[in-house]
């Protein structure tokens, strides 16, 4: 790597921390008015009381997961057919959202389930359980990462274990809700019909994650970007005082 | 030579290699697998039901925590004795290098898994009858499955040092479509007098199997790429 090219990679860093920064104008307004529909605008669940209030958040993140790790698969994917760095960078940010934004679906899940369904972790419940391999696979994902060493083969393996990781989803959801017609039901219909002003609300919510989700990408790969040639640059300091001595 | 010829020269030197280090690591393995059958049966009561309705549970952990043992060691020793290499430049197909470790693989599971199976019956009381054959074809299927997607992550994770764990870890939450397909199956066999969706059960396991050969047949020349 030359000096040029640490120079324009320092440069896109930047760009993607502006970038990041212009996006945090709208998130700031659209979060008020998420949090605003959430717990004002949204009436009370007449069966669930309050608690129903959290669905708003859970689904949000999950959606935000699910967008993420679809950007494991799509930055694995280009990886694997243009070698582009950049691919990767993407993918890896992406995986850390993602698994974040699992645990958050897996820690709001039990606290509204707890007192609807009376149990914290319904198991046969097909959502829970592929929501619950995903985050298996890309904690996976991120070990597999971290125990590689950085190089161009770090980024094939990981780009190949992405792609059958995010291929594996649907699935695990149809084994799983297979699975489970054999078993007695632990949960029954929850499909009541939802207000209006609900769907209003969860509608804000869901376009706020995304903005969250677009930002945090790219203050994720902003950082990647500048450790990397952090790295570069000390190393490069490095090899110059040695030749020096 | 054609492909098939190819894949079984491949298949075949691992074969040998293992013959040939007296099956020390096969009859260890063997080994473990009966170790965790007998602490299965200190856990639980073995004469009880409820350990009888368990038990299909306890033979699929019975065989895949010893499968990724086994599985581990197919490209251990390629990498030790820089074997891999040869193989990558010599003039054959990556599909078939592939093919090649993931018969020799699959050959080794399924003895292995046949061998936990005796034990099981034994240890479980089970009658030999014909019913247990339906056993015997959900292994052989699950098997294809489990060193499709084994032979590749084996593959990656060969050069780590933390090999042992990384494995299991990679391989066991993309597995679970297969695990449930033959863990259900198995329960139907030995639990349910009428057997109505054990078809279902293999045929989903033939799916299976044909999506996770099919993903390393693709992605293996990614992973031997350099």
């Amino acid at each position: 790597m030359s000096w040029e090219i640490e120079h324009i990679l320092t440069r896109s860093a930047a760009r993607y921390l502006r970038i990041t920064g212009w996006l945090l104008i709208p998130l700031y307004f659209l979060m008020v008015l998420a949090l605003y529909g959430a717990f004002l605008y949204a009436p009370t669940e007449k069966v669930m009381g309050e608690v129903q209030r959290i669905f708003y958040f859970h689904v949000g993140a999950a959606w935000n997961a699910f967008l993420a790790f679809f950007g494991v698969f799509l930055g694995g994917l280009a990886y694997l057919i243009t070698r582009k760095q950049w691919w990767d960078h993407l993918a890896a940010a992406s995986a850390e959202i993602g698994v974040v934004f699992t645990t958050i679906v897996l820690t709001t899940g039990p606290i509204w389930a707890k007192p609807v369904w009376n149990t914290w972790w319904p198991w046969g419940d097909p959502r829970v359980m592929t929501t619950m391999v995903l985050w298996l696979i890309y904690i996976a994902y991120l070990i597999l990462r971290s125990s590689l060493p950085e190089g161009e083969k770090k980024y094939r393996y990981c780009a190949v274990f992405g792609i059958i990781g995010f291929l594996d989803v649907p699935i695990v959801w149809f084994s799983i809700r297979w699975w489970r017609t054999i078993h007695p039901l632990v949960i029954t219909g929850t499909g009541e019909q939802l207000e209006p002003e609900m769907i209003h609300a969860l509608v804000v919510s869901v376009i706020t994650f995304t903005v969250l989700y677009l930002s945090l990408l790219m203050l994720r790969m902003a950082m990647r970007l500048n450790s990397s040639v952090a790295e570069e640059v000390g190393q490069r300091l490095l090899e110059e005082r040695v030749e020096r001595v | 030579m054609n492909h098939i010829t190819l894949i079984w020269i491949i298949a075949e030197k691992d074969l040998r290699i293992e013959y040939r280090s007296r099956q020390q690591a096969f009859l260890t393995t063997l080994f473990f697998a009966l170790l965790i059958l007998v602490i299965f049966i200190f856990a639980f009561d073995p004469g009880s039901r409820a350990t009888r309705d368990a038990s299909p549970g306890i033979l699929w952990v019975a065989l895949l925590f010893p499968g990724v043992i086994q599985l581990n060691r197919s490209f251990q020793t390629e990498i030790e004795e820089g074997t891999l290499c040869g193989m990558i430049l010599s003039p054959v197909d990556r599909g078939v290098l592939f093919l090649g470790k993931l018969v020799a693989n699959w050959i080794f599971l399924v003895i292995i898994d046949l061998l936990i199976l005796l034990a099981f019956v034994i240890f479980f009381n089970f009658a030999f009858s014909s019913q247990l054959l339906w056993i015997v074809l959900l292994i052989v299927l699950a098997s294809v499955g489990i060193t499709g997607v084994g032979t590749i992550f084996a593959a990656m994770v060969s050069s780590i040092h933390t090999r042992e764990v990384l494995l299991p870890i990679l391989l066991f939450p993309i597995l679970v479509p297969i695990i449930l397909a033959a863990l259900s199956g198995t329960q139907e066999i030995l639990l349910r007098e009428q057997m109505q969706s054990l078809n279902r059960s293999i045929q989903l396991l033939v799916g299976f199997d044909v999506i996770f050969l099919a993903a390393g047949f693709l992605l293996f020349e990614y992973v031997v790429g350099d």
